[in-house]
């Protein structure tokens, strides 16, 4: 069987469910290298620790696993913060959630127009990562 | 002798007061009196030789009368214009002591003043009749000892008869309609007769080709010597009167009717909005009679503000001439009742079309609009429930959702996984994976059992007793967080609520002040309540982190919804007392700044009890 192993600079896990947590990294696994992976229980935490390293110039995460319900800051409201940072470099966020809520998709078709990263929607459960959750290669060509 | 006798004579025929001519066979007059002579203008001594077919004219025809020997008169005039005379002139033959005739025996008369009569009589009498035939009032007169029954030309047109008919009191009574006319006519003209009293009655008669028609009867007693000696009376054709008022008294009695046996008030009112016509159920609504509310504006029976509407409404139709149609208005009567209206009011035209007031037609539409209320209510309460389900919907394939994704990734997991720490550590998650499963379970189990339990219900109950239960339960947690409760609520103060909620919504509300307060101070709580016309709010505020409500204002009463970073923080407990306060028809509201504290404030309804 043929594995593709990605090297990624940079990881983000935003999400407040520890099994689901597990449970990425568990499926990163295999098919990503990356000696930076950071958890963040919510939208906030993830914001800043991303606020901090756009202010000190350090490396950017190329892919951030972003649950929507969360508290203090949820999905949708990391995004638009994000969006607002005008990050230069690419990201590629893969939306996880367990909802099935078609508002929930409509808010993720809306995003993805106004959001200059690639934006995925993966539901949960979550058993592999596809090649186009780390790498833009489908959007770049 | 024979002279003397002829002088006698003479002088004899002279001095007759009545003016007498003696004349010959050949019309010479012989002898006349004065008084003759007089009448035509002759002098008494040029009487010889005055020839009397002169005098009369027509000669051919009088001398022919005169042939026949037979005695006659003849009126004739003389003079003319101004001086002229009608007089009569009685001829008779004149015989000799042999019964020969001699001549002719002239008698006159001056009859100019019985001609004058009765060329007036005659001017009177046309007069009359044309007076009768232009208002059609016949006349009769029934002469009670002869049984004799005199009808004018204008009565028998009247009866339709021909102007030779000759009436009789029998006929003349049976021309009355059989029944009611009939018998009262004979009952009138019996009680003028005997006891002399006067009628005048509105009656119908059958014409002689069968007509029905009404007339007026009347008829008095003409009296002589005290005693009954005829009646008089006339006879109207009234029939076109009493037809066209029969036509408009029947029509008014069918608007009348249909006005008033309306389900609807209907009013007239002129330019000055006062009152002219009500119906029935407009004077059952105002509770006065049509006699009292005539003349009325609506400034005398309903309130100011809606008599100013009322008012404008008038005067707008007036002005435009265009009617307001179903308009729904209320209207408050002076005693406060007040009752919707579907209202119109259209303009109302004089017969020369100028505008001269308003017709208003009102419905009563406040039981329609109560049940329209009620229906809304209904509706909002419905659709408030069905967001509710949706909501809970949602929450509950969520939440079992991310469980089982959960158990069926960990699962899968374990089935590949080789390595036997990895498996003890999978296994621990599923573990973990049970347990949060369950105890979501058993909070969606309390939600679901708020909101259908509608067995419980509300009781009084002292809101310091309950928070003094709450206050002894929690002793060591707030002990331990050093907490300083300030209750400002009346010892006496009764809350209508289900026991164990209002427990719940105390617990909640204690607990989350003491969770959320500052770090930098030490949680100080105050409680008030006070009481409204239908509610009772309760409010417990703290001085703790607060919430920013911009931000999370929609989500703070949501399920597993938290917005501080504490691991004691399960979103569950709002959510939990939002539903149990609902269930209970109140409602909660919260005011918040962020680092000051945050007021809950319930509304407890007081009034569904």
């Amino acid at each position: 069987m043929y594995i593709l192993m990605k090297k990624v600079s940079s990881i983000f896990i935003v999400d407040d469910d520890p099994i689901t947590v597990f449970g990425i990294k568990k499926v990163l696994k295999p098919v990503a290298m990356c000696d930076d992976v950071q958890i963040f229980q919510n939208g906030k935490e993830a914001f800043d620790a991303l606020k901090e390293r756009t202010e000190k110039d350090q490396c950017i995460p190329e892919v951030i696993f972003l649950d929507i319900n969360m508290p203090i800051m949820d999905g949708w409201d990391f995004l638009e913060e994000l969006i607002r940072l005008d990050i230069k470099e690419h990201i590629i966020i893969n939306m996880i959630t367990s909802s099935i809520d078609p508002l929930d998709y409509q808010k993720w078709n809306e995003f993805k127009d106004k959001c200059p990263h690639t934006l995925n929607f993966k539901n949960k459960p979550i058993f592999k990562i596809e090649t186009s959750d780390l790498d833009s290669i489908n959007m770049a060509s | 002798m024979k002279a003397v006798e002829r002088i006698a004579q003479h002088y004899l025929l002279k001095q007759l007061p009545k003016a007498t001519a003696l004349v010959a066979m050949d019309g010479m007059v012989s002898d006349a009196s004065d008084s003759w002579l007089n009448i035509f203008g002759i002098a008494p001594k040029d009487s010889i030789g005055v020839n009397i077919f002169a005098l009369y004219g027509e000669s051919d025809a009088l001398r022919e009368k005169l042939m026949e020997s037979r005695t006659f008169s003849l009126r004739h005039c003389i003079g003319k214009e101004m001086d002229k005379r009608w007089l009569e002139s009685t001829f008779a033959p004149w015989y000799d002591e042999k019964e020969n005739i001699i001549g002719t025996i002239i008698q006159t008369d001056d009859i100019s003043r019985e001609v004058e009569k009765e060329r007036e009589l005659e001017k009177v009498n046309h007069i009359l009749k044309t007076k009768s035939e232009v208002s059609q009032v016949g006349c009769w007169e029934y002469t009670i000892e002869t049984e004799e029954l005199f009808w004018c030309d204008e009565t028998k047109k009247i009866h339709h008869v021909d102007p030779s008919y000759t009436p009789n009191v029998t006929d003349a009574i049976a021309f009355y309609k059989q029944g009611y006319s009939r018998n009262k006519i004979a009952m009138l003209v019996h009680s003028a007769i005997n006891e002399g009293t006067p009628f005048n009655k509105k009656l119908t008669i059958v014409t002689q080709d069968g007509e029905e028609k009404w007339v007026s009867a009347a008829g008095k007693p003409v009296l002589e010597n005290g005693k009954i000696v005829k009646l008089f009376g006339t006879i109207q054709d009234i029939n076109v009167q009493v037809t066209t008022e029969t036509r408009i008294k029947h029509h008014q009695q069918l608007l009348t009717a249909l006005i008033d046996n309306l389900p609807l008030n209907v009013f007239v009112k002129d330019l000055d909005s006062r009152k002219i016509l009500v119906n029935k159920a407009e004077c059952q609504y105002l509770e006065k009679s049509a006699k009292d509310l005539i003349g009325k504006t609506d400034f005398d029976l309903y309130e100011t503000e809606v008599a100013k509407i009322s008012r404008e409404e008038d005067l707008e139709v007036i002005r435009t001439l265009k009617p307001m149609l179903g308009k729904e208005t209320i209207s408050i009567k002076k005693n406060g009742k007040a009752t919707n209206f579907l209202t119109s009011k259209i303009p109302l035209f004089d017969l020369e079309g100028k505008i001269s007031g308003l017709i208003g037609i009102g419905m009563d539409i406040t039981a329609m609009k109560k049940k329209e209320d009620q229906l809304r209510n209904l509706i909002n309460i419905t659709s408030v429930q069905n967001k509710k389900l949706i909501n809970f919907a949602h929450i509950v394939s969520h939440n079992l959702r991310s469980h089982s994704a959960n158990f069926s990734m960990l699962l899968k997991f374990l089935s590949e996984e080789e390595n036997e720490t990895e498996k003890a550590h999978i296994m621990e998650m599923l573990n973990q994976a049970s347990d949060s499963l369950l105890e979501t379970l058993e909070n969606l189990n309390q939600v679901v059992d708020i909101n259908t339990n509608v067995t419980l219900s509300k009781q009084p109950l002292n809101l310091n007793l309950s928070i003094s239960k709450v206050r002894q339960n929690l002793s060591a947690f707030l002990e331990k967080n050093k907490v300083n409760i300030i209750n400002n609520i009346p010892a006496d103060m009764m809350v209508w609520s289900v026991p164990a909620y209002l427990d719940s919504i105390i617990l909640n509300l204690v607990t989350n002040a003491v969770k959320y307060s500052s770090p930098d101070r030490n949680p100080i709580i105050t409680m008030d309540a006070k009481k409204g016309e239908k509610t009772l709010i309760f409010s417990v505020s703290d001085n703790g982190m607060g919430i920013d409500l911009e931000r999370y204002g929609d989500k703070i009463f949501g399920m597993y919804k938290t917005f501080h970073n504490r691991k004691d923080a399960k979103g569950i407990g709002l959510y939990i007392i939002k539903n149990q306060i609902e269930a209970m028809g109140g409602s909660i509201t919260v005011n918040s700044e962020v680092d000051k504290g945050a007021t809950f404030n319930v509304y407890f309804n007081e009034e569904s009890k």
